[in-house]
């Protein structure tokens, strides 16, 4: 066997199995929901496929359907729960609401920002800069309590707003870091030709700068829509009856037992909107939208 | 079109003064080379002229309007970056009617515009074009589309060839040049390349550290350089600078390096002892295989390296232990290792200074 047949052989090697490792938790995880209770709690054997599907996870977690409506067909019966404890449908749009307003001002307001600090000389606008990222250093769990008391006294607390708020102001200095980086990438004369062609300044960022890092834009979306859908932390703190699709995942595991086949469903269900968003905006994550402006 | 005049322009970045108390005049219509080497502060000059750096002292006026504190959009100047400085999201159409665009010029007289613009730089066929799908030389004219067709009071370049391989500058060069015989348009061009400032302005302005050199048509400062340093700048090869004593021999001064003598220019204001630069541009030797024996003011130098370029050759030798460069248009197929004889025309030596190195 010639080295390049080997080479090509072993690159399809390690590439198959670096996908495995990562597909498979997601597999699994998907089939677990269309498993009845009794292929999940097999204890002679691991069922793989050999299973009957059902669908009844996703008809009490995603389409409210209540639990006892359908453990008739169950073999096994775990415990029994109030009417609609199970019904993810609630925190969808909850994660969904919060998750896309968070992000629209997550982006924004990072945006303006993060031109300012491109382009603008200011005093302070180095230090403004390492500020901004220090905000990151603390692990949220630390200003997890002082957060708390401030929601509840200015009455956010298990609002939508309060944890749009909250999401937002975590995620502007990623959000800040990314965007400053590629607007450092635009070359100041392409500012400057647009000022001297009569542009002002607002009309330099907005027409000429902004459309060169829409790619930039999208990514940056993207990640704040990540972060704030898989948030859980923040998110358990400032609600109650506000749930998030993660912190709502956490209630199915009950005093009587884990319903991992909620707990799958539900989950499953989750990866769809995040999968949707970003096959939206991918068609803008394409690198090299600066092209052709400048001599590379 | 306007005239543009600077007096007594400073600027300091901090505690660095990068412009000193600079004086110019632009007349209406001419074509004005700033030329100097890096960091000499012709950037920074032609950035304040379009109001992209603000002013530290001094004024800037066009047509004896100050405008010290004009926003450059206001100014109704162009600028040719040197990387271009393109839209690159927009089309090569869109590029050059973004200035419309922005004043709301009516569409008819948007697609008049860049349709004229787009026919003088050749880009007719690129109009649909994205920056991307560009040559550098295309990109470099779409620069110079999206400046002419906002009928500029001022045009400003810089350094607008630096990016373009050697060929493409010679040719953009010509079509600067023509640009600006068609359009009359008062032009500043900032550059570090001599051959661009000589071939292209009406008046060239020598720049060293803040400071305007020397400033005058291109022959003027080729000709006559007030100082070394221009003298230096100007010209490739570059002119031939030796470092000498002045001597006198039967009421004759001579310079004087290593026992070699070169005769001087009379009616120079020399003194024996005097250190001096003396200075002979390459062409104004006149080199020969054989000695003549009728001239006393010949030199005799060894041959090191021989470069045709076809109408002429430049010779490198040795002479008195320095380096020289002669340039003959004779085929005198000299080898390294030859003896030449070298005759200086004596009314093209530059004598300087040794302390001031002024001309003298």
């Amino acid at each position: 066997m010639s080295i390049t047949a080997f080479k090509s052989i072993a690159r399809y090697v390690v590439s198959i199995f670096v996908i495995g490792v990562f597909i498979f938790p997601i597999a699994w995880f998907a089939l677990t929901s269309i498993k009845p209770i009794s292929a999940v709690f097999n204890k002679d054997r691991v069922v793989v496929f050999d299973f009957k599907p059902t669908f009844e996870n996703y008809k009490v977690t995603v389409l409210g359907a209540f639990k006892s409506d359908t453990q008739s067909n169950s073999t096994v019966l775990m415990g029994t729960s109030g009417k609609g404890a199970y019904d993810g449908r609630g925190a969808i749009m909850s994660s969904l609401i919060i998750a896309i307003c968070s992000t629209f001002l997550a982006t924004t307001i990072s945006l303006l920002a993060a031109y300012a600090l491109s382009r603008l000389s200011f005093r302070g606008a180095q230090g403004y800069m390492h500020w901004i990222l220090s905000q990151r250093f603390l692990p949220p769990i630390a200003i997890i309590i002082p957060l708390v008391f401030i929601f509840r006294d200015l009455g956010l607390r298990d609002t939508h707003l309060g944890i749009i708020i909250a999401h937002t102001l975590i995620n502007i200095p990623i959000a800040l870091l990314i965007l400053k980086s590629f607007f450092d990438d635009v070359p100041i004369e392409v500012d400057q030709a647009a000022m001297i062609d009569g542009a002002t300044r607002f009309q330099c960022f907005y027409m000429v700068v902004l459309p060169m890092i829409k790619g930039g834009v999208a990514a940056t979306a993207v990640l704040c829509f990540i972060f704030s859908w898989t948030e859980f932390l923040l998110s358990l703190f400032l609600t109650n009856s506000i749930r998030t699709v993660p912190v709502k995942i956490t209630t199915f595991v009950t005093s009587t037992g884990s319903e991992w086949g909620y707990i799958s469903a539900l989950g499953t269900a989750a990866i769809i909107p995040g999968f949707i968003f970003i096959l939206l905006v991918q068609n803008h994550l394409v690198r090299g939208l600066t092209m052709g402006a400048i001599k590379d | 079109m306007a005239s543009v005049k600077i007096t007594n322009l400073d600027k300091a970045y901090g505690s660095v003064r990068v412009l000193h108390q600079l004086n110019l005049q632009v007349d209406d219509g001419k074509f004005v080379v700033l030329l100097g080497p890096s960091g000499c502060g012709k950037s920074t000059l032609l950035r304040m002229i379009a109001g992209l750096e603000s002013v530290g002292g001094g004024d800037i006026l066009f047509d004896d309007v100050r405008v010290n504190s004009v926003h450059a959009k206001d100014r109704n100047i162009a600028m040719v970056f040197q990387n271009y400085a393109l839209y690159a999201h927009m089309t090569v159409r869109k590029n050059m009617a973004f200035s419309m665009r922005l004043n709301k010029t009516d569409k008819k007289t948007m697609d008049e515009k860049v349709n004229w613009a787009s026919s003088i730089l050749g880009l007719d066929d690129y109009l649909d074009r994205l920056p991307k799908e560009l040559s550098g030389g295309q990109r470099q004219r779409v620069a110079m589309g999206r400046a002419i067709v906002r009928d500029p009071d001022v045009f400003l370049f810089d350094e607008p060839l630096s990016n373009l391989d050697a060929k493409l500058r010679v040719q953009m060069r010509t079509e600067i040049k023509d640009l600006h015989q068609r359009l009359k348009t008062t032009t500043i061009y900032v550059t570090h390349d001599q051959i661009e400032a000589m071939t292209m302005a009406d008046e060239v302005v020598v720049m060293r550290g803040g400071y305007i050199e020397q400033s005058g048509t291109p022959m003027e400062i080729y000709d006559n350089p007030n100082n070394l340093f221009v003298a230096q700048f100007i010209g490739s090869p570059t002119m031939n600078i030796l470092e000498c004593q002045v001597v006198e021999d039967n009421g004759t001064n001579y310079a004087s390096i290593d026992n070699t003598r070169f005769a001087l220019p009379a009616n120079r204001d020399l003194n024996v002892g005097q250190s001096v630069y003396y200075g002979i541009r390459p062409e104004h030797f006149n080199v020969s295989k054989q000695s003549s024996s009728d001239d006393n003011n010949a030199l005799t130098g060894v041959v090191k390296v021989v470069e045709p370029t076809g109408p002429e050759t430049h010779v490198y030798l040795t002479l008195a232990g320095q380096e020289l460069c002669a340039i003959t248009r004779d085929r005198l197929e000299l080898r390294p290792g030859d003896e030449v004889q070298l005759q200086p025309d004596l009314s093209q030596v530059h004598v300087f200074d040794g302390d001031s190195k002024n001309v003298i």
